[in-house]
């Protein structure tokens, strides 16, 4: 033999773990070699450091647009990180020996670039590609009657009671599956480079003059066999790169159980520190005490009852459950389906939250002060002290109230507006989805140089800041390249709106022009008069309150101008449509007559000349022209004896109930006061009802009541007192009638008209 | 003589298979047991063992006949809920025969069921003649079964009333019974469990306390998760139960089966299989059971009035019966479900269609 010890694992494996410490502490190596990309190695001084907590993960990222990651996650029990807090404790050299990950990245590349030109040809193929599929882990998950590969190797290796058995286990397990797998693997050309790599590795550690019995090298159980043959001399290949970066980051055992995957992720983290535990307890039934304990302790804070009765039952089901599987150790989903039978009296709905606490859990990983800070992270640092906010990087929340005008009380440029630079600052974040700091909604309409925000400080933004690291390498890059992104994502124009805002929030003007620009393109388009109103309205904001930011936003009112006159003329065309679509154009008039009041550079006389013809016409939606006159009425330019022709128009009997109720619903969508305190409108109502014989006024009804149902009893009251007076009664005995419960009698009309059939 | 009975019980109907899987026995048995679990679960789910192909009585869902077995070994009761013909009593019959070879021992609950029967009563002439003895007592199954350590089965729990389910309470935790007129207890010897079925959506059913249902181990059994599955299962069970009913006919088609499984399965579930129809539902259940007899009563339709093989009106008449049951609404989703769904399935189904449209006239 070649004298060379070879330890095969499984990433993120408990049992490997711990055998793999016993095992360095009975060969005590000189040197081991550890299965990771060789470039990794300047973060192995932090990686060891006290104040670094797992979970952390190491990433790398192409400096270049598009972005491609690899990501190296690390638990406690990965036997990765052990080996290395072995190597330190002890005084062991140790190496990493897998491709560098520009070599990773590249030969990534090439895999997408290829697939999406054979996407094409392999389209037919597809009943070959299924088969394809069924890779050899499928097939043993199918033999072992297992439900996923997770659960076999639990079942077989994960709780092995002792270190040679594991190690042969997995050695032989390696040597099977690349026997089956041999040339069927899909990704064979980057295992050939990375097992000659990781051979010449070893050569060179050996040529160091380390000798071979005194090497132990780690790496997962399928390259054993393909390692142990480092002795013959072979050429490197030549290996494609690219250019990329790396870092360290904390990570979170959430986000390991979101990705799946051999050596990516893990789907139960929380539940394989139990084992982790139970190892260096060396009490193999604590992983299953602990966990249906677990749940049961998260069950009852639940508001369930779990009575100890219930675990123990759950055990030993558990126990027996295994047993008939010929294991001695229940695994996973032994355990689980135990708690469901016993705990969850047979629905797992009832402990799945309890079970995604025990087998996930919420632990987030630490790095120590200034590790490894990507290019972002230094600026987001810089940038928070610059502004004095480190104060608020607690765990705890806070809030920070902004005043953004200039503060005259300080001299001198910086200091006067550091409250408009945090919210600058604070926005970027937001844009990047840093869950650093929240915009708290402001309840002070006109206050628009005020701005609140809770400011809370988690693990998670720090994740969340190292992965918007693959965006840009500053805070103000990152940011700009995001609004970029989501203006070539949007899918309509307030979309692309909402970035000019942001870009604008955020105090950005070359992002903003670049917006304004892609917004200009798309006004030419043709777009939903909704759209134009939403647009418009966002634009009217940011010109309204852009002073206060110190932005220009000259360039917006050419846009506005184009829209918002857009907006007037197909506005009468798009009132064509049915009750439902009416809400959405309402809202949207609603929205540009308030643009329109807003911005006295737009030109009023074409959107009055818009609704006056909305108002109008009488094959429009009714509903609709109604909402037109009561805007008209609103500003003034309908008078009353234009309203009363109107009324008596669109309500006259010839006219079906069903239009008619509908405009004066649309006329009552506004302006109530105003509609109440004109007694002609109501005496052209008290007419027009009159005017009904009793099938039309059912009809009617039905509408009327629709159009009244959500005025207030006080407005109801008003309403009583103006017909009191048409009809000559006491206000108050009209109210009483108005506002009273319906009584059985009529509740049973009302219901009979549930079956109205409105098409006869 | 074995002939002339209607339905034997399971361990009679596979004996063969029973012994077969004894005889090959390499496991370790539990006490009281006839064959390790590990036999049990082949026994149930199919398998092979040495030339003796074992067929499969309970069809999916591996998982949970795993788990019943397995709480059986742990000496826990066990309780098997769902829907009615989910094979819940099928499955526990099955149980009771593979572990004591014996699924005679059952108490069948109803709402008349009484204490007495759950635990014993008297022979009450013996009782009167020569006051309370051994010999004067009648015991029920359940004694009988903690006595000689094997199952007892209660069908229908949730049928029984609530005191009477409440009876269990005791028996289950303390594992042994009380005869307080001879002052004696009788322990139960290792074996001893009890099977119950009980089901969730029939009408007149008791709620089981909670205090009960801490006492079993509980595992739902569904409907069958695909069309496939079911069509296996239907398949599998005309072809045993037609064999013991000499309906001479022919077993159906599978073209036929997939047609009522489709049926049943989109009714069931409210929309169409390809879920891009709603359908409205009727409100009795349609179980895969309802199926298996509509099917076997297709087949006797078919032997003693038709041909020999089953028709389009003979499956029709069994749909009507089976879907409409009591209720006029059922009556309107069934036509519906003709018009809308079944009218537009093209020439395979157009001859279904006649035949049931004729008897909705």
């Amino acid at each position: 033999m070649s004298g060379v010890n070879f330890f095969g694992i499984r990433h993120l494996s408990p049992a490997g773990a711990f055998y793999l410490r016993k095992f360095l502490d009975e060969v005590r190596p000189q040197t081991v070699l550890i299965e990771a990309p060789s470039d990794f190695e300047d973060t192995s001084a932090d990686i060891v450091r006290a104040e670094t907590k797992p979970p952390f993960a190491i990433l790398a990222y192409t400096t270049h647009a598009p972005v491609r990651t690899i990501l190296y996650p690390f638990a406690e029990y990965s036997p990765e990180y052990q080996a290395i807090l072995w190597c330190k404790k002890n005084g062991a050299e140790f190496r990493f020996m897998d491709l560098p990950s520009e070599v990773f990245l590249a030969l990534y590349e090439k895999k997408l670039t290829e697939e999406s030109c054979d996407g094409e040809s392999a389209a037919p193929d597809q009943n070959a590609g299924e088969e394809r599929k069924l890779s050899v882990y499928d097939k043993l998950d199918i033999l072992s009657g297992e439900d996923s590969h997770d659960t076999f190797w639990e079942r077989t290796l994960e709780h092995c009671a002792d270190e040679k058995a594991y190690r042969e286990g997995t050695n032989l397990f390696g040597e099977k599956i690349r026997e089956f797998s041999e040339k069927t693997e899909s990704d064979l050309e980057e295992i050939t480079l990375r097992e000659a790599h990781m051979r010449g590795c070893i050569r060179e550690t050996v040529g160091n003059g380390v000798p071979p019995e005194k090497i132990v090298v780690v790496t997962g159980a399928y390259h054993v066999e393909g390692l142990k043959s480092w002795e013959s001399a072979e050429k490197s290949p030549k290996m494609p790169s690219t250019d990329c970066a790396h870092t360290l980051m904390p990570y979170s055992y959430y986000r390991l159980s979101t990705r799946s995957g051999y050596g990516a992720g893990n789907r139960a983290p929380a539940y394989y520190e139990l084992i982790w535990e139970s190892f260096k307890r060396g009490d193999i039934s604590y992983t299953a005490n602990a966990y249906l304990s677990k749940i049961a302790e998260a069950h009852r804070s639940g508001g369930n009852a779990a009575s100890s009765a219930q675990i123990i039952e759950a055990v030993r089901l558990a126990e027996s459950l295994a047993a008939m599987r010929g294991g001695t150790s229940p695994v996973l989903r032994d355990l689980r389906d135990a708690a469901e039978t016993c705990i969850g009296e047979g629905s797992f709905a009832a402990i799945s939250v309890a079970a995604a606490d025990t087998e996930i859990g919420t632990k987030i990983g630490a790095l120590p002060e200034g590790v490894s800070r990507t290019g972002i992270q230094d600026d987001f640092y810089r940038q928070l002290k610059e502004l004095k906010l480190e104060k608020y990087r607690t765990v705890t929340a806070q809030d920070l109230r902004l005043d953004l005008r200039e503060n005259l009380r300080v001299n001198g440029g910086k200091s006067a507006f550091l409250d408009l630079n945090r919210s600058f600052f604070l926005h970027k974040l937001r844009v990047l989805g840093i869950s650093f700091a929240q915009l708290l909604e402001s309840n002070q309409e006109n206050a628009t140089w005020s701005e609140g925000w809770v400011i809370c400080w988690t693990p998670e933004s720090e994740i969340q800041l190292v992965e918007a690291a693959l965006t840009g390498d500053t805070v103000e890059l990152a940011a700009s390249f995001t609004i970029k992104e989501s203006v070539e994502r949007a899918a309509n124009m307030s979309d692309v709106a909402g970035a000019v805002e942001d870009a604008f929030m955020c105090g950005m003007p070359t992002a903003a022009s670049y917006a304004v620009s892609a917004l200009q393109a798309m006004a030419v388009d043709a777009a939903s008069f909704e759209e134009l109103a939403k647009t418009a309205f966002r634009l009217s904001s940011i010109v309204t309150y852009g002073d206060i930011r110190k932005a220009d936003s000259a360039p917006l009112i050419p846009i506005l101008q184009q829209i918002y006159y857009r907006a007037c003329l197909i506005l009468t065309g798009s009132c064509v449509c049915d009750d439902n679509a009416s809400h959405a154009i309402s809202d949207a008039m609603n929205r540009l007559n308030s643009v329109e009041l807003a911005q006295d550079f737009l030109e009023t006389e074409s959107w009055l000349g818009a609704l006056a013809e909305t108002a109008r016409r009488d094959d429009l939606n009714t509903r609709l022209s109604g909402f037109a006159a009561a805007i008209l009425l609103e500003r003034g330019k309908m008078t009353n004896d234009e309203l009363k022709t109107e009324v008596s128009r669109r309500l006259s009997k010839g006219v079906p109930a069903d239009l008619g109720a509908g405009w004066f619903e649309g006329l009552t969508l506004k302006n109530r006061y105003g509609l109440i305190a004109r007694l002609s409108l109501w005496e052209s109502l008290d007419e027009y009802i009159k005017s009904l014989d009793d099938e039309e006024f059912k009809r009617a009804l039905v509408f009327l009541r629709r159009a009244f149902a959500d005025f207030s009893s006080a407005e109801k009251d008003s309403i009583a007192e103006n017909l009191g007076e048409i009809w000559g009664l006491n206000g108050a005995e009209v109210s009483e009638a108005v506002n009273a419960v319906l009584d059985t009698a009529s509740q049973e009309q009302i219901a009979g008209l549930d079956d109205f059939d409105f098409d006869i | 003589m074995e002939q002339e009975i209607l339905r034997q019980p399971a361990e009679k109907l596979f004996e063969e298979e029973l012994n077969a899987l004894i005889k090959a026995e390499s496991d370790p048995v539990p006490q009281g047991w006839r064959m390790s679990p590990r036999s049990v679960k082949t026994y149930i789910c199919g398998g092979k063992v040495g030339k003796t192909v074992i067929t499969p009585k309970y069809i999916g869902h591996e998982r949970l006949v795993e788990i019943a077995i397995a709480t059986l070994v742990t000496d826990r009761a066990l309780l098997l809920i769902g829907e009615p013909g989910t094979a819940k009593s099928w499955l526990s019959e099955h149980l009771a025969a593979a572990i004591n070879g014996n699924s005679g021992r059952v108490i069948q609950g109803t709402a008349g069921t009484t204490e007495e029967q759950i635990r014993y009563s008297w022979n009450y002439a013996m009782l009167i003649a020569n006051g309370p003895s051994e010999e004067a007592m009648l015991k029920s199954p359940v004694f009988t079964a903690m006595e000689t350590g094997t199952l007892a089965r209660v069908e229908e729990i949730s049928r029984c009333a609530s005191e009477v389910q409440d009876t269990l309470i005791s028996l289950l935790s303390e594992k042994r019974i009380s005869v307080p007129e001879l002052s004696i207890e009788v322990p139960a010897k290792k074996g001893f469990s009890i099977i119950a079925t009980a089901n969730t959506r029939d009408k007149g059913v008791n709620e089981m306390s909670a205090a009960l249902k801490r006492r079993f181990n509980i595992v739902v059994l569904p409907a069958p998760e695909t069309l496939e599955e079911e069509m296996d299962i239907v398949k599998t069970r005309v072809a045993q139960l037609s064999s013991g009913l000499d309906l001479n006919a022919a077993l159906p088609k599978d073209a036929v089966i997939e047609k009522i499984c489709t049926i049943f399965r989109e009714l069931r579930q409210g929309e169409t299989l390809d879920k891009k129809q709603k359908v409205k539902a009727p409100g009795g259940v349609l179980s895969s059971a309802e199926a298996i007899s509509l099917l076997c009563n297709s087949m006797a339709l078919s032997g003693s009035f038709g041909n020999g093989e089953i028709s389009d009106e003979d499956i029709a008449a069994g749909l009507q019966g089976a879907i409409v049951k009591d209720d006029d609404k059922d009556s309107v989703a069934w036509k519906e479900y003709l018009e809308n769904i079944m009218k537009k399935r093209g020439s395979a189904w157009s001859g279904l269609y006649k035949a049931c449209r004729e008897l909705n006239q």
